[in-house]
């Protein structure tokens, strides 16, 4: 129970993870498996960010003081979020290639169904 | 060991609304609604990365997350439908998927006793390489902003590569939905605009113009800042082209697609998306004509004015620039694409 509290985070991040899976597996809609799709993103960014965490730490930027001889542990870790800050990115253009795959979708069958476009598909 | 912080509360609290929020965001009916509340969303892990010092990724999560990409959803409902029709059955299904899934979540969180504790200073992740770049990004690059420096000089490749994905993606879009101009033109009714001349329309504002025409300057001026002070303050390429593209993002909904298309033509949108890329592999191909590795800034101090570390942060500054140029141009570009359908002549 202990453990369970000190990574609140972590569990978080799971339960962020499958529900954004759950919803791109079992809803129907497309629009909204894409915003499953970065749910399931940003739980990833946030396990990220939780490992990169200091207790008692600052922001990954230096203050003058401290150029000549930083203290290592009182900064955050800038390498992983620098991971995730390029990731943010990269997930808006891909939720932008999936946006614009489900509208070309739309415009051919007329519905964001899955079960209606596969009907559709069979006629 | 439990974090003995007065924010650690509000820490639990914000990831618990953003549970809630994620929750609201996959069962609300309304995928406009949907799209808000996941705005809302990423408003909240935003707040929540700042809570962990995190603030360039919060900065960028608040551009992109919450400003761009609702957007984006936004536009695409715009072309399409805002209701989900509701079918009868498909309950078992869903029911089943629910059980696989929980099975995965329980199977993750059986890991969790592995885990150092939150914060740990002396976690693998924290303790390995990250030292490096904290004790030396002064003396190698004179930029204090650690992520900064990360970001655009010792994982130059890494970045490089990931605004080329970027780009790949607005072209992705472009082949996806763009359609020949010339069938757009018999598709759309000459007579509409001589027969119902709307006396008012409401989807049309004078106030939102006038306050949008205000603001624009305002929003590009900051992100020319954040760009170019991104070695001192949060910031950097991605957010500052973010920020760019929104400003052009909010004419193009303020006023008229139209509006924005006058100004930004297609072929010259594609050749600024991809001038950022070849601006950012150029730099890197300088250094290695000026006798260094690829993208190894240090090298530039032959033709740059000063030291090799000031060097490198000219080099950093000159590729923050293409990032920020090919981002901007890319998110205007896959805007227009998903707003008019690829058609480039109307829409949001």
């Amino acid at each position: 129970m202990e453990n369970l509290i000190a990574n609140f985070n972590y569990v978080i991040v799971v339960i962020l993870m499958m529900i954004g899976l759950w919803s791109m597996l079992a809803q129907k809609n497309l629009i909204k498996k894409c915003i499953g799709m970065a749910i399931l993103q940003t739980g990833i960014i946030l396990f990220f960010i939780s490992i990169g965490a200091k207790n008692n730490a600052l922001i990954p930027i230096l203050t003058e003081a401290a150029y000549s001889d930083p203290d290592v542990a009182t900064v955050a870790n800038p390498l992983t979020q620098i991971l995730m800050l390029t990731a943010i990115v990269v997930g808006v253009a891909t939720l932008g290639v999936g946006l614009g795959l489900a509208q070309k979708i739309y415009h051919q069958h007329s519905s964001f169904d899955e079960d209606e476009i596969l009907e559709n598909q069979r006629k | 060991m439990m974090p003995s912080l007065p924010i650690w509360q509000f820490d639990v609290l914000l990831l618990v609304l953003v549970v809630l929020f994620a929750v609201v965001a996959l069962s609300i009916r309304n995928l406009m609604g949907a799209a808000v509340v996941f705005g809302a969303y990423s408003f909240m892990m935003c707040l929540i990365w700042a809570g962990m010092g995190a603030v360039d990724v919060a900065f960028t999560e608040a551009a992109v997350g919450a400003g761009v990409s609702t957007v984006f959803i936004v536009s695409t409902i715009y072309n399409t439908s805002a209701t989900m029709r509701s079918r009868p059955g498909g309950i078992a299904f869903k029911l089943f998927i629910g059980v696989v899934v929980t099975l995965a979540g329980v199977f993750l969180l059986s890991a969790l006793p592995d885990f150092p504790d939150w914060g740990d200073p002396n976690s693998p992740a924290n303790a390995t390489v990250a030292p490096y770049y904290i004790e030396n990004s002064i003396r190698d690059t004179h930029v204090p902003n650690l992520v900064t420096s990360v970001l655009a000089d010792y994982r130059g490749f890494d970045t490089l590569l990931e605004t080329i994905v970027v780009f790949i993606a607005c072209i992705a879009i472009y082949s996806i939905l763009r359609i020949e101009t010339a069938k757009s033109k018999t598709d759309e009714p000459e007579e509409d605009t001589a027969t119902a001349p709307p006396s008012y329309d409401p989807s049309d504002s004078l106030i939102v113009r006038q306050a949008s025409r205000f603001m624009v300057p305002f929003m590009q001026l900051f992100a020319l800042y954040v760009i170019a002070h991104g070695h001192y303050s949060p910031g950097g390429g991605f957010q500052g082209g973010v920020i760019l593209g929104a400003s052009l993002i909010l004419l193009a909904i303020s006023f008229d697609l139209k509006f924005i298309l006058r100004q930004w033509r297609e072929k010259p949108l594609m050749l600024l998306v991809a001038s950022g890329v070849c601006l950012y592999a150029t730099v890197g191909l300088a250094c290695m004509f000026t006798g260094g590795n690829y993208l190894d800034y240090g090298s530039l101090d032959s033709v740059l004015p000063n030291d090799r570390a000031m060097a490198r942060s000219h080099g950093i500054l000159l590729v923050e620039i293409g990032v920020g140029i090919t981002v901007m141009f890319s998110m205007l570009a896959i805007h227009i694409n998903l707003a008019s359908n690829g058609r480039f002549d109307r829409g949001l």
